[in-house]
């Protein structure tokens, strides 16, 4: 029998093969929500959502994109950002 | 609106907000700029430009380029210091890898030889009680 934990959706499931070659279910905490621009609210593409343990061992790379306000804004968004402080 | 000497801010890319001149006009909404972003090609589409246009002399050079901005107040930062000691790193190391593997190179080859002579030995002693063999049959 099942553990009660193992039959609700709190916990993701996750297939792993093993050496063996058998495939088994892993029960894992589900990931966080993902990055969002902070003016428009769209996803943020390039930006990893994992949880903080492994947030932690990943390149900074993989966290943020390489632009202004990357991590933060959308591309569209960070445009119109810049061209609106030009204007000002 | 684009022309040679048009200050323009990038808005795209790793250098968006940052400022430079319009060098070069080449083909199909391509330009080259320089300033405080890297010089480089750059579409039209990803620059917004600005008021102002800079006197320069065609295909201006990097220093041409910020002696102009800085009239405007506009200060770049020196990159070239930097390029120049990340070059010179690699070659050192390069250098001295060579050596190494030529020395070793050459105290191998005496090494060599030794064996050589070693397995010649081996050979005549093989030989000699095969012809023993041989002569008793």
């Amino acid at each position: 029998m099942v553990t009660g934990r193992q039959k609700s959706r709190t916990l993701r499931r996750v297939h792993r093969r093993t050496p063996g070659g058998k495939t088994v279910l892993h029960y894992k905490k589900r990931k966080p929500s993902k990055a969002k621009c902070g003016r428009c609210g769209d996803i943020l593409k390039g930006i990893k959502s994992e949880r903080p343990y492994k947030m932690q061992n990943m390149a900074k790379t993989k966290k943020t994109v390489s632009r202004p306000y990357g991590g933060n804004l959308c591309s569209k968004c960070m445009r119109a950002v810049i061209k609106e402080k030009i204007k000002q | 609106m684009i022309e040679v000497g048009r200050l323009v801010v990038k808005i795209a890319g790793r250098d968006a907000d940052l400022k430079g001149i319009v060098v070069e006009i080449l083909e199909n909404n391509y330009v080259l700029i320089d300033g405080q972003v890297r010089r480089r090609k750059c579409n039209i589409m990803h620059l917004e430009p600005l008021d102002k246009v800079l006197k320069i002399p065609k295909k201006a050079t990097h220093e041409e380029v910020v002696a102009a901005l800085k009239k405007e107040g506009i200060e770049v930062k020196a990159k070239k210091k930097k390029e120049a000691e990340k070059g010179e790193r690699p070659r050192k190391q390069r250098k001295t890898k060579k050596k190494e593997v030529a020395e070793e190179a050459k105290e191998i080859k005496p090494k060599e030889e030794k064996v050589k002579k070693e397995t010649k030995v081996k050979e005549v002693k093989k030989e000699k009680p095969k012809k023993e063999i041989k002569d008793k049959k």
